[in-house]
């Protein structure tokens, strides 16, 4: 008993301390050093923090290197993938071309209101611009799904700073170095986006499922029962974490969850849109702030002018409708005073045709029953051609009738 | 087989290639996750240290396996020095299995590597939980640790076939 302890302590310290011819450090100096940099982590601790700065700027490089043979059968595997797909995607596509066209007009319209409302509530006072930046590292982890870009300090990018693809929205930057930064997407676990859903303008908080889409975590009022199927999710500002009016993705309802389906793809990102605040100069400040105002300027009247180049465009296609509408008014009323006209010849027709059977009805009576009505010498009776006369012979078929 | 000329460069890279291998996988994760299988993924490097350990490969250097778990921690975003306390939390338990074993046995060294490796899982998981405030799925971690445990033996048997390599 007492050996197969010692046996178990010297096995447990010859793991722990003992070095190998090889070895430089034992396994305990480095689990120590390892857990001193978790709590200098933990803390924020500023040589770890250039420390992890240097270390991402190195790896980040080296990582996109790396990665060139594993993208490039990734690549292949997703070419072959589009390939087998291809003639159900192109049929898909031209059914939701269809469907884009006939939406393009109205969308137009909104685009042009939307502009002109973001102006007013002055989302545009602050001068910002987008940047491009190339994805370098989109590994998935199965924990965390983030994604790291070739800008970073140097290119004025900040924690925080929102992340596109083409205009959707795809994340934020939670970790920034010289020229590389983190993007945590939509889709991870820890991401929360304060967004509107549209129609009914429901509030609601969306953070992601950890796989490729994002869930409804919680709604102002619990409004989840008026949220419908195929509804749209934008920013709503809140926070000011994330600009506000940038569409986020569709609603899908299931039996558990109400999910969003992101509108961009995050496993095909390759370039993305870094929205950076521009920085003035004070020296040329009020030239700048007339050039800036200038170009505000311009920028209304463009819009104004697409605006009322949009109405225009709707006015004529009124005006012909109108007039289209007006001829077809016409015809019909035409239209209508004809069939008047037939239904008083018909009725008239019918009316004579009514006359006729009548008369011919009495013609019939009036030959078997004329002696019984006529009036004689010895008969009291109706003189012939009277209105009393016909009466009686009509009475008379009656009579004998039922 | 190929005979490899101990003098030679190829035969010098080749005796590094673990750490070589390793330090490839940190850097761009040999997980097959863009096959979009859900839930699916495995950690290779787990894999690998293990395996070495339990061998006491002398090229296997430990502040080597330390570094790479700095690289890890970066790629993933992990607050660093975690994977890296995992990977020596895995030399030690290996070392300790390798010390006590007379007589190596596969199936007991994979069920050992079992509960290694959910033991640092947990470890990794609380750390990210309590200290960090990270949300995670804890399906993730399981199905994670239950591919890592199925690939144990197929890769043991891949090692096996470099060792005999360097032993020709």
């Amino acid at each position: 008993m007492a050996s197969s302890r010692d046996d178990f302590i010297i096995a447990i310290r010859s793991a722990f301390l003992k070095k190998s011819t090889k070895q430089k450090f034992s396994l305990l100096t480095l689990v120590l050093v390892s857990i001193v940099i978790i709590i200098l982590s933990n803390l924020d601790f500023k040589v770890i923090r250039y420390l992890k700065i240097g270390i991402n700027e190195i790896v980040y490089r080296s990582t996109f290197f790396v990665s060139v043979p594993e993208n490039f059968i990734k690549n292949s595997y997703f070419s072959v993938q589009q390939y087998s797909n291809f003639y159900e995607d192109y049929k898909k596509k031209i059914a939701e071309l269809k469907k884009l066209k006939s939406e393009n007009i109205s969308n137009e319209i909104l685009k042009s209101e939307n502009i002109e409302l973001k102006e007013l509530i002055e989302d545009y006072t602050l001068t910002k611009n987008k940047i491009l930046a190339k994805v370098i590292v989109d590994h998935k982890s199965p924990f965390l799904r983030t994604i790291i870009i070739n800008k970073g300090t140097a290119d004025r990018i900040k924690i925080g700073t929102n992340i596109f693809d083409k205009s959707y929205l795809v994340g934020r930057v939670i970790e920034v170095n010289y020229k590389s930064s983190r993007v945590l997407l939509l889709s991870d676990l820890n991401s929360n986006v304060p967004v509107s859903i549209i129609p009914g303008n429901i509030q609601a908080i969306i953070t992601g499922d950890g796989v490729n889409s994002g869930k409804i975590k919680y709604t102002k009022d619990n409004l989840n029962e008026s949220i419908k199927k195929q509804s749209i999710a934008y920013t709503s500002g809140t926070g000011s974490i994330f600009k506000s009016g940038i569409p986020v993705g569709k609603v899908s309802i299931t039996e558990k969850d109400i999910l969003i389906n992101f509108y961009s793809d995050y496993t095909q990102l390759k370039y993305v849109f870094a929205e950076v605040e521009l920085e003035i100069k004070s020296d040329t400040d009020d030239q700048v702030k007339l050039t800036t105002q200038t170009n505000t300027e311009k920028i209304k009247i463009n819009l104004l002018n697409e605006e009322l180049d949009i109405l225009n465009d709707s006015n004529v296609k009124l005006i012909e409708k109108n007039s289209y509408l007006n001829s077809e008014k016409n015809l019909l009323n035409q239209k209508i005073i004809d069939l008047q006209n037939q239904i008083l010849i018909q009725e008239n027709k019918v009316k004579q045709n009514n006359i006729n059977q009548e008369e011919l009805e009495f013609l019939r009576l009036n030959l078997l029953y004329s002696s019984k009505c006529q009036k004689s010498t010895f008969k009291k009776g109706y003189r012939v051609g009277t209105k009393e006369y016909k009466d009686c012979i009509f009475r008379r078929g009656k009579n004998i009738n039922d | 087989m190929i005979k490899l000329n101990k003098s030679n460069y190829f035969y010098k890279i080749y005796t590094w290639l673990p750490i070589i291998i390793l330090y490839l996988s940190v850097l761009n994760e040999y997980d097959l996750n863009y096959l979009n299988i859900e839930y699916f993924s495995f950690n290779f490097p787990l894999i690998l240290i293990f395996y070495f350990s339990v061998k006491g490969y002398l090229n296997f250097d430990y502040l080597l396996v330390f570094f790479a778990g700095l690289i890890n921690d970066t790629v993933i975003g992990f607050p660093l020095g975690l994977s890296s306390l995992s990977y020596m939390l895995i030399c030690i338990f290996a070392s300790y299995l390798r010390n006590m074993t007379i007589r190596p046995h596969l199936i007991k060294d994979w069920f050992y590597f079992l509960f290694v490796i959910s033991l640092i899982n947990s470890i990794n998981f609380s750390v990210l939980f309590i200290f960090f405030s990270y949300d995670l799925d804890i399906m993730f971690y399981i199905i994670n640790n239950l591919f890592t445990f199925l690939f144990y033996i197929p890769l043991n048997f891949m090692f096996n076939y470099y060792f005999k390599a360097i032993d020709d």
